[in-house]
């Protein structure tokens, strides 16, 4: 209950904040920028809307995460706003989960209404039959950014805003490459190639959840293919929620 | 028993905290560790690895786009249309169009339509018939199931400035006949490459398929008539009343 | 809604032994044995006293104040019972649960010294959000933000966003969160901070009835005329260490007392000579105060400040055996450190 109190209020500072709005208006933007440059691309206009649109629901979601992610606890203990609530009958890990919810629920709105802009400028160029592909892949987007936002609670309950948002980004552009890195693991010799397959394994599984490729071309992935993302997801961000509860448990608050 | 009397029965020091918090993590990451192998192997992202070393500059800016390709791909499309405007209006000069096309087709392997311009625009504004047959058949490679990709290479070994293939223009007809959304005139474009290449038995059985299948009364009458045709030509040994020497196409670029 | 309801008024200021047995810890507010803090440098690995064997014990319904120089050891003590430091070694309980589990704060009301808030919400949104993580339901919590709200002089203006509020109102309003879940066990730091005499004198009040409803109250203060006016014991802390502890009663029946008259409006006057030893002035801005060593001579004092057309503004006791025991106590901890 202390996790969902806390939940809500970060999803209200997150949604007060004037970078979510300002998020959704640059993904706006977007959208009308591909319609502008649809005549341009030479009949591969639709392909250029769903590209541009879904890349811009990551690509902003992830500027979110860094900005607003890599400072949510930092910012508190910086301002002794934790205070208040660590004094109050509130376990910490109750509070890191209060944390990772709000912000993910933020992103999840932010997600699905450019998800639905997108889906409705396709409405406007006559391509319904789009719905189910883009449903799907933001979806994937929003599993994506909920598992980055549990990076960014855990490097922002150990360190300065600005050290955060860097880890963040470091683990994020690793998880991007994570099959690489498992490709490259089984061509190089032993110290090197155990140290690749680690690396691919704590870093996020980021590929998982991208299917813009699928989408481009207006098709579906499998439904066995959502249960795993979704299952991957979920379990990732409990581990990195876990170690995040651990290394906060000792921690204090001068 | 009072909520005192249960907080002290229960309550665990920050070690003992701190240690289930570390064990949970521990045994949560194996399974995201677990999960994450399976859809490496199971799940693999849309463009194996292996395909793409054939083209190395494409490969290595593919990790760089940080899980967008496709979008940078349609921005590289939409550079390339405009190259390819700028220098058609210009001086009919295209050094660069065949590297354009190769990372762009490296980035979004699927994209059918940047193979087929990419490979027409070489082999004719740009003079350069191998690149163009190297970009049409590393997309069907990428794309083995593509009907539409087979037929224009097909059509680009029938167009072939300076001498056109028919053989091999016949052989791709054929494989894009045989796949599913295959155009509905490669069953005979393909009968009619082998006629003029001299394969005249082949050309004949091609035939007898576009009569007997074709939707077409039109077309039916057209395969009837050459079959004829092949079968007096075989009869009496006269090859030139089935086969006829095409005319060479050359490229004029006003 | 649960009306707050008066509790029975019974004042606790015995000194009590420390027990071993646990359940005694039950009786008790506040209980402390051995607590201590000590922090390592990652660098030098220096270690650094925060705070060494906290022995303390403060019955229910008790008012204790807090004292020590800045940086002795008195927010680290609140903060190690409240959960935001981890004890290093000893333990401690509140209310007979120990500081180790949440449950411990249910019924505690914390202010920390110059509180933070939200930038982004306004009053009642954040004392609701406060009520609701201390146990509230929202219904509940709600109204009882509302009337905490008023309460502190803060209901004026409910929806003002707490960017806005100047430093008294977040003392204010961070007095109202520690107590807008009725909580039985009140550890202020540095309440009066912040405050102009009217605020201190609200929060003297607050504190007071609180006190009359039977909640425990333990602050620290560098006022010692505020902390002389609400507390029934004092404890010094001084390096980290408890220093002294004693009950402010038995200071009060100490005889030599001193009072301080503030005067504003004094020209050429000349204290007569038979008070030259033990009345002097001293110059307080623009005005004067005379402070008078001895008690019983405080009328005939202000008769003359009177007579004089001097405008008295205020009467002062001042309680010298708390600052004495203040400072004697500061001044053999300095004694001891540089032998």
């Amino acid at each position: 209950m202390n996790a969902g109190l806390i939940a809500q209020n970060t999803f209200r500072e997150a949604t007060r904040d004037r970078m979510l709005s300002g998020v959704m208006i640059a993904g706006l933007v977007i959208l009308i920028a591909t319609q502008v440059m649809s005549p341009l691309a030479l009949g591969e206009g639709l392909r250029l809307t769903i590209d541009l649109g879904l890349s811009a629901i990551s690509m902003l979601g992830l500027l979110v995460v860094l900005l607003v992610g890599s400072s949510l606890v930092a910012k508190e203990i910086d301002r002794r706003t934790i205070f208040n609530l660590l004094s109050r009958p509130i376990t910490r890990p109750a509070y890191l989960v209060g944390k990772w919810a709000g912000l993910a629920g933020a992103l999840w709105v932010v997600t699905a209404g450019l998800g639905a802009g997108l889906w409705l400028v396709l409405l406007s160029r006559g391509n319904a039959d789009h719905t189910a592909s883009i449903l799907q892949a933001t979806y994937l987007a929003g599993l994506e950014l909920s598992v980055v936002t549990a990076c960014a609670v855990l490097f922002s309950s150990l360190s300065t805003p600005v050290l955060s948002a860097l880890y963040t980004l470091g683990l994020y552009l690793v998880g991007q490459w994570s099959y690489d890195l498992r490709s490259f693991a089984g061509h190089v010799p032993a110290p090197l190639s155990t140290l690749l397959g680690t690396a691919a394994n704590l870093a996020p599984n980021l590929p998982l959840f991208n299917m813009r490729t699928l989408a481009a071309a207006g098709e579906l992935t499998t439904p066995w293919h959502l249960a795993v993302a979704t299952a991957y997801a979920a379990v990732y961000v409990a581990c990195v929620l876990c170690l995040a509860s651990a290394a906060f448990e000792s921690r204090d608050f001068k | 028993m009072s909520v005192a009397a249960r907080a002290r029965a229960r309550a665990l020091g920050v070690r003992e905290r701190m240690a289930i918090a570390w064990a949970m993590g521990l045994v949560l990451g194996a399974a995201a560790c677990g999960l994450a192998g399976y859809a490496a192997r199971a799940l693999p992202p849309p463009r194996p690895l292996e395909e793409l070393s054939y083209y190395p500059s494409g490969a290595h800016l593919e990790p760089a786009t940080l899980g967008h390709a496709e979008t940078a791909a349609d921005l590289a499309w939409l550079r390339a249309i405009q190259y390819y405007g700028e220098h058609r209006l210009a001086d009919n000069q295209f050094a660069r169009m065949g590297h354009v096309f190769d990372i762009l087709t490296s980035l979004a392997p699927r994209f059918e339509a940047a193979y087929e311009f990419g490979a027409f625009a070489l082999a004719q504004e740009g003079r350069d018939f191998p690149r163009a047959e190297r970009l049409m058949l590393k997309g069907i490679a990428a794309n083995p199931g593509s009907a539409r990709l087979a037929f224009q290479l097909g059509f680009l070994y029938y167009v072939q400035p300076g001498g056109r293939q028919l053989r091999r223009a016949a052989e791709y007809f054929q494989q894009a006949a045989r796949l599913p959304g295959a155009p509905p005139q490669a069953a005979r474009f393909a009968a009619y490459a082998r006629q003029h290449s001299g394969d005249l038995v082949v050309a004949y059985s091609l035939w007898e398929d576009v009569r007997n299948h074709s939707q077409n009364h039109y077309l039916r009458e057209i395969a009837q008539k050459e079959m004829e045709k092949i079968r007096r030509a075989l009869e009496t040994g006269r090859r030139e009343m089935a086969v006829r020497k095409l005319p060479t196409p050359v490229v004029l670029l006003k | 809604m649960q009306s707050p309801g008066v509790r029975s008024a019974e004042r606790h200021g015995i000194d009590r032994p420390a027990g071993t047995a646990s359940d005694s810890n039950r009786d008790l507010a506040i209980s402390a044995r051995g607590l201590s803090k000590f922090y390592r440098s990652p660098w030098t690995l220096k270690v650094t006293r925060g705070l060494e064997d906290l022995n303390l014990e403060v019955a229910r319904g008790a008012v204790l104040g807090y004292l020590g120089p800045n940086g002795a050891g008195k927010t680290t003590t609140l903060k190690l019972l409240t959960g935001l430091l981890k004890p290093t070694r000893g333990e401690a309980w509140l209310m007979g649960i120990p500081i180790a589990s949440p449950e411990s704060r249910r019924r505690l009301g914390f202010l920390p010294e110059q509180p933070y808030f939200y930038d982004y919400l306004n009053g009642r949104e954040y004392l609701k959000m406060a009520g609701q993580l201390s146990g509230l339901a929202s219904h509940e919590a709600d109204t009882l933000a509302r009337h905490w709200l008023g309460r502190v002089g803060l209901g004026e203006r409910p929806d003002l966003n707490l960017r806005k509020y100047s430093k008294g109102m977040l003392q204010r309003l961070g007095l109202a969160s520690a107590l807008v879940h009725d909580p039985e066990l009140l550890i202020l730091d540095e309440p009066m901070s912040g405050l102009d005499p009217l605020g201190r004198r609200d929060v003297r009040e607050l504190i007071l009835e609180q006190h009359e409803r039977g909640v425990t109250v333990m602050f620290s203060s560098h006022i010692l005329p505020d902390v002389e006016m609400l507390c029934d014991r004092v404890a010094i802390v001084l390096d980290g260490r408890l220093s002294r502890i004693a009950d402010v009663g038995e200071l009060v029946h100490d005889g030599r007392q001193r009072v301080e008259v503030q005067c504003s409006g004094v020209t050429v006057i000349e204290i007569p000579p038979a008070w030259s030893t033990t009345v002097t002035r001293r110059e307080h801005g623009s005005d004067t105060v005379f402070v008078v060593e001895q008690e019983h001579l405080l009328n005939d004092v202000l008769a003359w400040l009177l007579r004089s057309g001097v405008r008295v503004r205020a009467v002062s006791p001042q309680r010298a055996s708390l600052e004495e025991l203040f400072l004697s106590a500061a001044e053999s901890s300095e004694e001891r450190r540089s032998a």
